[in-house]
């Protein structure tokens, strides 16, 4: 259908339209029309991505000018292959409605492991060794060397783009990451450098949070991306993680060992090039001298290690003297190296800011800032001097040099913590070394500053405020939008006691209580003789979970439960859990029925959806609080009270909750859907925990669902689950939860999208 | 690391987890009570290059491999000569070459090349330089200074925020004694029921405790966002209560401007004031702004007071 959003002609490729989905994209114009950054919060399962595409794409086209780009970030493969799908889709109905030739070129970037097509290099299983393998068969000095010895291996993908794929652009389309293959394959042209190539002229571009977020990927890809894009970060509300891992290194004894013998590689390396080709480090050290750029090798296969720090804080100027020649710098990073080693013979846990380290290295072993800053350019350009083809081995020296740079460009916002053993295992010396990022505002602040419009959107995003304050930006539109719907079809009942009036709560001095154990159990079972088909149940953490099933498994709640289903559980492996996931899925298809068993934060709980009878109730067992004892969350949380005024608690809170909120997502995936949504937990029934939930769950909970015993909750659930089960045709839907274009003009529904959107 | 041991006596780390590695100027290693063995009369010659070692430059080994511990001992004597800053070169082009220079003498020191000659050099800069060696002795280089006065500012923060709870602390100590001893002196004069008294007695602790929470909600905003803007407001997540009483009735504020009467905010387009006004953008009329507001306002201040009394 034709829409028309604020003046703006939008073409949706649907014959209906939720409610929700138009206010939605109202909001999305006024913060395109504002160029300001926007947070907007709608239910999954209501189609956030079709709104976002097809009302950027008709601003793309209505204002070519103002809008000359779409990044669509996503955090999985299969998600950006669903975002390609509905993109099709969408340029389907362009086609058949304007008969107009298409002109919109969009495309999918993904690793080279995903793209690659080279026969040797594409069968290799990890990322990093595909990575290596193409770098040392299309890096510039291999190609050279091929021009005058043609018996040394190169690409022919590349090559073959190298000669033409550049002066022929791709033709318009829509391409995901088959499509750049067989298109790859049929011209022979390689597929991951095509679409790097081809993203800068793009219109929409989708591909992962990390080509973005990740200063050392970010540089390499996304540079060049103009600033009148507008940039779009869905599934978003793991954002602050993302930005943190992204400048945050670990280092373990055995990365040092490793480094060791990067170390000495380089230096027999350079030792032999000295006696054979004493002009290539010759030429190097005069480039290092006169402070250039390597200018003339802006080769994009060269580029493989890029600086971990973001492009304004590289310093731009020439190479300190002190690690300007090839022995100076070797000789640096081993001292750098045998310090690090001292550090982490310590026995007891050291935390210390970044100054501190550095007067502490310069003490020790005379090593001054500004070299240390240039530590992982030099290394670059030394690597690329040696024409050392396999980088894979070097892994170890390159995150040692990263974290040189790193420690010695930011002086707040991080923290080192050497810990001498895990807390779990005292006795088991394994040192570690954690330079972690407190502030996910540093990772996220360029994009911001860059990009004129960025969206930040997700299923759960409660409370709306907290974002904007931890990624330290200014949003123009901020909403929540509810689900519209013409039955209840979910159900959140929060159950605080058993039958025999004993708490139930995971809290730590509990959680190992006989009868909070067994009452878990009873829920269970009870549920599992009322709902059909299948139940997830949801853990506060996987050593939770094995002491739970242990302990159910002695007092035969496991068995009993097994009269009336199958059961499942996630693992830490995860070939191990596609299994159980796969057969889950088969025993609630064939009505045998099953509960899967998983762990909140896992893979289960982030990326998979339980649509229809794959997910008729989720039970969330205890509240997931992180890990509270770990010292890097410590230093987080002091830090966010210190600079953003978030109290400990509160940010607890809200990770907890929006972990719980994600999990019990997992069952509703569309409005036909439906299920029950338990928390296990007398503790969901506060206010403070309440209120972090997403107003689309909260707006179902009742004053009469908040504690709950189990007879209870099976009462309810019985009930709840007997209405669902009656036929449910899309005309019940019409005009309420779904509407015509009609219906959508009518005068009263539109003063009624007018009141979805709640401005928080 | 375990591996690591004395090489005379064969010792290791595994079997005696006390010992101590002791490393002198030439950068090879002995033990602790090799050394003692060896050095009774105070100087001998090292048992793997015969250089002449002192037993009191023996220092403990740091690092896992002995030649940086050379090389660091080496590098800070090198640098106690070699002590100039960045400000006293005119270009830094001339300070990374004298940089490397000095690498290089710590190279050459290191891996015994030259010896003679780097050692003559060396004294020959120091013999050149009096003055400025002398001089830049107390200086610290730029870079440290900043170190400085960031682990010093870490310092005052912590120790500033531990004076602040410790306060804080206190002072609830305080009003809850406070509170215990207003009690007895009641229970002890007071004509009412005890019973009544201990039931004021706890409402008032309740009170005091929301306080003691409240206090520790309102923490103070120093900082500002990115933007510039204040962080003032601290955000509850709770829900507002809804209040039971009579709705507040709104009643439009009649204010004398002596002037002339100021046409409304919706004629204002009509009346072609708004014609000389320079109109809104797209990002000033998201947060609700129009360009009529700040023209009414303008003539609002411009008409008041015109009519003199």
């Amino acid at each position: 259908m034709k829409l028309n959003i604020d003046g703006l002609l939008v073409y949706f490729p649907y014959e209906y339209i939720y409610p929700e989905q138009y206010s939605y994209m109202l909001e999305l114009k006024r913060t395109l029309d504002a160029k300001g950054h926007g947070v907007l919060e709608m239910p999954s399962g209501t189609g956030k991505t079709i709104c976002l595409l097809s009302l950027i794409v008709a601003y793309q086209k209505a204002y070519p000018l103002e809008v000359t780009k779409l990044v669509y970030c996503s955090r999985t493969v299969p998600e950006i292959e669903k975002v390609v799908e509905e993109l099709r889709k969408l340029m389907d109905y362009y086609a058949k409605q304007t008969e107009a030739k298409n002109d919109f070129l969009a495309l999918a970037l993904s690793s080279r492991k995903n793209l690659c097509i080279h026969p040797e290099v594409s069968a290799l299983r990890f990322g990093k060794e595909v990575d290596g393998k193409c770098h040392s068969l299309t890096a510039s000095y291999i190609r050279a060397q091929h021009r005058s010895n043609p018996s040394q291996p190169v690409c022919q993908f590349y090559e073959e783009f190298d000669a033409v794929g550049r002066q022929v652009p791709i033709p318009p389309g829509i391409y995901n990451l088959n499509d750049l293959k067989d298109f790859g394959r049929r011209k022979g042209w390689c597929p991951y450098f095509l679409a790097r190539y081809a993203i800068l002229h793009a219109n929409i571009v989708v591909y992962s949070y990390h080509y973005l977020l990740d200063p050392k990927i970010a540089d390499l890809v996304s540079k060049e991306l103009a600033k009148k894009s507008v940039v779009v970060f869905d599934e978003a509300h793991n954002i602050d993680n993302v930005c943190i891992d992204s400048m945050s290194v670990n280092i373990t004894r055995r990365t040092l060992d490793r480094c060791q013998t990067n170390v000495e590689t380089l230096q027999n390396t350079i030792s032999r090039i000295k006696e054979t080709d004493a002009a290539k480090l010759q030429e190097e050290y005069r480039r290092l001298v006169e402070g250039l750029k390597e200018a003339n090798v802006a080769r994009e296969t060269d580029m493989y290690l890029s600086n971990p720090v973001l492009p304004d804080d590289i310093l731009q100027e020439a190479v300190p003297g002190s690690i300007r020649t090839a022995e100076h710098f070797v000789g640096f990073m081993k001292r750098f190296l045998e310090y690090l080693k001292a550090r982490l013979r310590i026995h007891h846990v050291v935390q210390e800011s970044t100054p501190q380290f550095l007067k502490d290295i310069y003490e020790k072993v005379c090593i001054d800032r500004k070299p240390l800053r240039f530590c992982a350019e030099r290394l670059r350009s030394l690597l690329r001097t040696l024409e050392i083809a396999d980088i894979t081995d070097f892994s170890a020296i390159t995150l040692i040099s990263h974290f040189a740079t790193l420690v010695s460009t930011y002086s707040k916002g991080f923290t080192i913590i050497i810990e001498p053993f895990e807390d779990r295992t005292p006795t088991i010396a394994n040192p570690v070394l954690h330079f972690s990022c407190m502030d996910p505002s540093i990772a996220i602040k360029p994009v911001f500053g860059r990009f004129q419009s960025v969206i930040i959107t997700s299923g759960t995003l409660s409370p709306l405020d907290i974002y904007p304050r931890i990624l330290d930006f200014r949003p123009v539109t901020v909403a929540s939008f509810t689900m519209t719907l013409a039955r209840t079809c979910l159900c959140p009942l929060i159950v605080g006691r058993g039958n025999d009036q004993v708490a139930m709560t995971s809290k730590f001095e509990t959680r190992e209580d006989f009868a909070v154990i067994r009452n878990y159990g009873n829920l269970l079972l009870e549920m599992s003789a009322i709902v059909p088909d299948g139940i997830v149940a949801f853990f506060t953490s996987y050593i939770y979970m094995e002491n739970i099933v242990a302990s159910w498994y002695e007092q035969g709640i496991l068995e009993n439960i097994q009269r009336n289903k199958l059961i499942f559980i996630e693992t830490q492996d995860a070939a191990e859990t596609s299994m159980a996931l796969e057969k889950y899925q088969e025993a609630c298809e064939n009505g045998r029925g099953a509960i899967l068993l998983s762990v909140a934060r896992g893979k289960v709980s982030e990326g998979i959806d339980f649509v229809h009878h794959y997910g008729r109730a989720v039970i969330m067992f205890g509240v997931p609080y992180v890990y509270t004892q770990s010292r890097i969350l410590k230093a987080r949380l002091e830090y966010l009270r210190d600079q953003f005024q978030i109290r400990e608690n509160d940010f607890l809170t809200f990770d907890a909750m929006r972990h719980a909120a994600q999990c019990v997502g997992r069952a509703i995936r569309g409005k036909t859907d439906y299920g029950l949504m338990i928390f296990a937990d007398k503790r969901y029934a506060r206010a403070d925990k309440r209120g972090k939930l997403p107003r689309w769950i909260q707006e179902h909970l009742t004053d009469g669902s908040l504690n709950l015993t189990i007879d209870e909750t099976v009462q309810l659930g019985k009930q709840f689950l007997r209405q669902m089960a009656q036929p449910f045709r899309q005309e019940d839907q019409l005009g309420l939860s779904l509407l015509t274009l009609e219906q959508l003009q009518s005068e009263d529904m539109l003063q009624k999208i007018a009141q979805i959107a709640q401005q928080a | 690391m375990d591996d690591q041991g004395c090489p005379r006596c064969k010792t290791t780390k595994y079997r005696n987890p006390s010992l101590k590695l002791m490393v002198n100027v030439c950068g090879h290693t002995l033990c602790e009570s090799c050394v003692e063995m060896l050095f009774v009369r105070g100087s001998g010659n090292c048992v793997q290059c015969n250089t002449p070692l002192r037993k009191s430059n023996f220092r403990v080994q740091l690092f896992e491999d002995p030649a940086i511990d050379k090389e660091v001992e080496i590098r800070k004597k090198v640098l106690k000569i070699y002590n100039k800053r960045e400000l006293d070169f005119s270009t830094l082009k001339e300070y990374n070459d004298y940089l490397e220079q000095v690498e290089d003498i710590v190279f050459n020191l290191t891996n015994n090349i030259d010896v003679e000659r780097t050692k003559q050099i060396m004294e020959q800069y120091q013999r050149d330089n009096k003055d400025i060696i002398q001089k830049n002795k107390a200086k610290l280089t730029r870079e440290q200074e900043e170190l400085e006065e960031l682990l010093l500012q870490e310092q005052q923060d912590s120790e500033q925020k531990r004076l602040e709870t410790l306060q804080e602390e206190q002072r609830q100590l305080q009003t809850k004694r406070k509170n215990k001893q207003a009690l007895l002196d009641e229970l002890e004069s007071s004509r009412l029921p005890a019973a009544v008294l201990l039931a004021q007695h706890k409402d008032r602790a309740v009170q005091l405790e929301t306080q003691i929470e409240k206090q520790k909600q309102n923490v103070k905003p120093a900082n500002i966002f990115s933007t510039g803007i204040m962080m003032g407001q601290t955000v509850s997540f709770a829900s507002v209560s809804r209040v039971e009483e009579v709705l507040y009735v709104y009643q439009p504020l009649c204010i004398d401007a002596y002037g002339p009467p100021v046409p409304e905010l919706d004629q204002l387009g009509r009346l072609g004031y708004l014609n000389h006004v320079c109109t809104a953008s797209p990002q000033d009329q998201a947060g609700g702004y129009t360009s009529g507001l700040a023209c009414h306002r303008a003539i609002q201040d411009a008409f008041s007071g015109l009519f003199t009394l």
